[in-house]
């Protein structure tokens, strides 16, 4: 019973990383069709800025915490104006290859101006300890992780239904140019679902580096191209879809994980990505998908 | 169509090339655009230093590799992040039927199905290497041509993480994440400067066919290609062979030539890499294919002389690590930013150089854009 | 008393003249690539005018609208309340209360009908006042307020073009620009939104509106300008049109 509820909580850990990362690539996927390949690197500077904040002595998690998210909002905004603005009517493969190149440029600089190895973040380590919620020992961390990311989420949904912004963010993921004929400004629109994007990134970033103890170059690579398979199982584009396909990934990486016999352990991704494609071959448009409308006429 | 441009004598040697067929047309194109590919590389083959030549063979796979990319995704519109498997299936093809069996005693000496006690003429290893990808692109062609969008991407991907992880796992046959060597070393640098050119025209003749015109058309628009009768999928499964086939036929080459290769080598980068060089020469065209593999192999080859710590001048440069990273980048980015669809949009090398050259009365003949 | 010209009377202009112009357009020019879609057309709304633009499909009538609210490229100038408004963004021009609700209403389906009002009411900072429209447009549309929770991708066609229009209310603008109201409508709810389309007309607002449904919209235009293949080809109050049907039947094909 033990082993079961730790593996649903792993599951659940796991999924809540994907989605809160899933959840920013939709978002800006959403109202840009920009597949943000990016995005990894929004997480790694957030992790860099950890690790910066802890070189200069700013030891206390609750400073620390902060400025990851800051940071990756401000990443996020920075790449958006930089290098997206200019490309931002240009095809899908244009956006996807600029995010690319954001992506090599900024992984350099960590390699160059930092290094090529992993540098030690030791702010979180007091959270990987074990508690006891009634008989069953948990990770702090894990209900921590559980915690926030459902408040994120919750945070986002309020922001999205109740905020002026928020609706134009959600109108501009179907009708872009309205949006504007409402007289909100196109690039403040934008600016905000990549922000936000950051800020989740930020918060991903937190838990990542608790968990690791450490930042390299590499550090947001793996997390987004898991998310990336969680938008698509998801259908992209759908906020939600993005959270159960996040949470579902988290349940099958453990699943495949604790049931997969020892000696067959390198399969695990084989075993993932297979699943998953047959998944996308029974249902192309993911499992939430956002309905596309034809025939209307564009302006 | 019946009346063949040879029948009439033309006037003007420049007006008989305009009534020419199109499949003539489209190969002298190819020719055309491969005619720097070919000058390059045999300027490199007879004067540079043998490191040089390393780097144009690498080069030169990598154009393979980008063509084959091309003639799916240039064509059918459909992102592909799977070309490593391809590649990485024709390398491991010829890297366990042409080593010599007493280096796989040392290497593989596991290997199932017998594999380990045979070693096959490298020639018809290679042969056998195009079957097996051409197989694995029917196999695999079946499921990816009936998707679209990010779902089809995704499935390429999938497709590369899969065949990645067995190559991994599966030490008795591949080595694992360890080096496969021993590898009959058996190709130069023209062995790859043909396989370019060959690849040019397969690419450029298929994209002028009839079917690549209709695949492209289905990239437009997709419900109006089908209420036109076209059969997209069966259009964009042969492009997927094709261009599997060549991604194979690169794997095949590299192995030969390196005679050493590593798992490593067959994935993201890889992908990554010759995206790149796609995007950023235009997709839409062979000539993109191209030059894009051509810029970014020269800015690369550049920067990591300067990374690696230069002399220049008598000053020997420190180390640099990811200078070489921050350059890529910066030249896709930029690149990007100011030719979103990158050099060569719509029209090929020749189609431009027939505009510039020729004077309009004598374009009637320019190809389809 | 004699010698004394008397300024035409303000309810049946000929044309407003430049200083009574709501809306000034000149010598405008809207291409896409090599493709000429409308070519020096002029026209003029002034105050408190609905001014109809009729033409056959393709004609250039979205073109031209499109031209004046910022959302294509355009040469040519365009003149709103006095202020050169040529080269300002979309969102520049609403905010300055020109506001355009764009063919096949586009409202934003995945909203409810609450959320479409607000949005309309974006760039507005007068809360109260704006509580207050709100109450007004569900009065005026009454279907609206039934349908308040609903998403507006449920709605029906008749009730999207309300949505679209109370939506373009919501910003209070100076001058509304309708295109095609009546497009996809059935024929009993056409007549109806010609029935709301003067009521807004009747409080004050300025309105320019693109129909293909002449009858109709000659009903109640003060003025009309009949656009084909790109260029203005004619201009005329309401009635001399209602009158005189060659013109319209030489344009529109009957």
């Amino acid at each position: 019973m033990d082993y079961v509820i730790q593996q649903v909580l792993n599951a659940l850990a796991f999924g809540a990383e994907y989605a809160l990362i899933a959840l920013g690539l939709a978002l800006v996927y959403s109202i840009m069709n920009l597949m943000n390949f990016a995005h990894g690197e929004i997480i790694a500077s957030a992790g860099y800025a950890m690790y910066l904040a802890v070189a200069l002595g700013i030891g206390s998690p609750w400073l620390v915490a902060p400025m990851a998210i800051g940071a990756g909002a401000l990443a996020a905004v920075l790449f958006e104006r930089v290098a997206f603005r200019p490309v931002r009517h240009a095809p899908s493969t244009t956006g996807l290859l600029t995010a690319l190149g954001v992506s090599i440029v900024v992984q350099n600089l960590f390699t160059l101006f930092v290094s090529p190895r992993p540098r030690s973040v030791p702010a979180f380590n007091e959270l990987s300890r074990t508690i006891f919620i009634g008989p069953y020992a948990v990770s702090l961390l894990q209900i921590l992780e559980l915690a926030v990311v459902a408040a994120a989420i919750g945070g986002l949904v309020m922001f999205l239904k109740r905020s002026t912004l928020g609706l134009a963010i959600r109108a501009a993921t179907r009708e872009f140019s309205t949006v504007r004929l409402m007289g909100i400004r196109a690039n403040r629109v934008i600016a905000a679902a990549f922000a936000l994007s950051g800020l989740l990134a930020g918060i991903a970033a937190i838990f990542i580096v608790a968990r690791r103890g450490s930042v390299d170059p590499d550090f947001g690579f793996q997390p987004v191209i898991k998310a990336f398979v969680a938008c698509v199982i998801g259908g992209f584009g759908s906020l939600s879809g993005a959270v159960v396909g996040g949470l579902l990934l988290g349940f099958l990486d453990v699943a495949i994980v604790s049931l997969l016999p020892q000696e067959y352990g390198g399969l695990t991704d084989a075993i993932a990505y297979a699943l998953i494609a047959a998944l996308l071959v029974v249902r192309p448009e993911g499992l939430l998908a956002r309905r596309v409308e034809l025939g209307d006429k564009e302006i | 169509m019946s009346q063949s441009a040879e029948s009439t004598a033309p006037p003007i040697g420049l007006k008989h090339r305009a009534g020419m067929r199109p499949v003539v047309r489209s190969l002298i194109g190819a020719l055309i655009t491969a005619l720097p590919v070919v000058a390059i590389g045999f300027l490199i083959f007879a004067f540079a230093p043998a490191y040089l030549v390393r780097v144009a063979f690498a080069a030169y796979v990598n154009l393979l590799i980008v063509l084959g990319l091309q003639l799916f995704m240039g064509n059918s519109m459909v992102a592909n992040l799977g070309q490593g498997a391809f590649v990485g299936i024709g390398a491991y093809s010829v890297a366990i039927l042409a080593t010599p069996v007493a280096m796989k005693k040392l290497s593989i000496p596991h290997a199932p199905f017998g594999l380990g006690q045979i070693a096959i003429d490298p020639l018809l290893a290679a042969i056998a290497g195009l079957g097996i990808s051409g197989i694995f692109a029917v196999l695999t062609g079946l499921v990816i041509a009936r998707l679209s969008g990010e779902a089809a991407t995704i499935l390429t991907f999938s497709l590369m993480m899969i065949v990645h992880s067995v190559f991994i796992h599966w030490t008795d046959l591949f080595k694992g994440a360890q080096a496969f060597f021993g590898i009959p070393q058996v190709v130069g640098l023209p062995s790859a400067i043909a396989a370019a050119v060959l690849g040019i025209v397969v690419a450029r003749l298929f994209k002028d066919s009839r079917a690549g015109l209709q695949l492209r058309a289905s990239a437009e628009s997709l419900l109006a290609a089908r209420a036109f009768g076209v059969d997209v999928w069966r259009l964009r499964l042969i492009a997927w062979i094709l261009g599997g086939i060549m991604c194979g036929a690169a794997g095949i080459l590299y192995a030969y030539f390196m005679g050493t290769i590593n798992v490593r080598a067959f994935h993201f980068e890889l992908v990554m890499t010759t995206l790149a060089m796609l995007i950023l020469g235009g997709l839409r065209t062979v000539s993109g294919a191209v030059f894009g593999s051509a810029l970014l192999s020269i800015v690369l080859e550049a920067i990591r002389s300067f990374e690696s710590g230069a002399a220049i001048g008598g000053i020997t440069l420190p180390p640099l690590l990811g200078l070489s990273g921050i350059a890529m980048g910066a030249v896709i980015v930029l690149g990007m930013t100011f030719r979103p669809r990158g050099i060569f949009v719509r029209l090929e090398l020749d189609e431009l150089l027939r505009r510039w050259l020729l004077p309009p009365a004598w374009r009637r003949g320019r190809g389809r854009t | 008393m004699l010698g004394v010209t008397a300024d035409p009377p303000a309810a049946a202009p000929s044309a407003p003249n430049i200083a009574n112009c709501m809306l000034l357009v000149d010598r405008l020019s809207v291409r896409y690539g090599a493709v000429r879609a409308l070519q020096d057309a002029s026209i003029r709304v002034g105050r408190g005018e609905l001014v109809a633009l009729l033409g056959p499909n393709g004609a250039g009538k979205t073109s031209l609208i499109s031209g004046i609210a910022g959302l294509v490229a355009s040469a040519g100038s365009v003149r709103f309340d006095d202020k050169e408004i040529t080269g300002l963004h979309t969102e520049e021009r609403v905010r300055l209360g020109l506001s355009l609700t764009p063919e096949g209403r586009h409202v934003f389906t995945n909203l409810t009908v609450e959320e479409n009002l607000r949005l309309g009411a974006a760039t507005r900072r007068d809360r109260s006042e704006v509580a207050a429209d709100f109450d007004k447009y569900l009065t005026l549309f009454p279907i609206l307020r039934d349908r308040l929770h609903q998403l507006a991708g449920t709605l029906s066609g008749g009730e999207q073009q309300m949505l679209a229009i109370a939506r373009s209310m919501m910003s209070r603008p100076r001058l509304l620009m309708l295109d095609e109201p009546s497009l996809g409508l059935a024929p009993r709810i056409v007549a109806q939104m010609f029935e709301y389309i003067q009521l807004l007309k009747a409080v004050g607002v300025t309105l320019l509106v693109v129909e293909q449904n002449v009858t109709q919209a000659l009903k109640f235009a003060d003025r009309a300008y009949i656009i084909s293949a790109g260029a203005i080809r004619h201009e005329g109050t309401g009635e001399e049109m209602r009158a005189d049907r060659r013109l319209i039947d030489y344009y529109l094909g009957g």
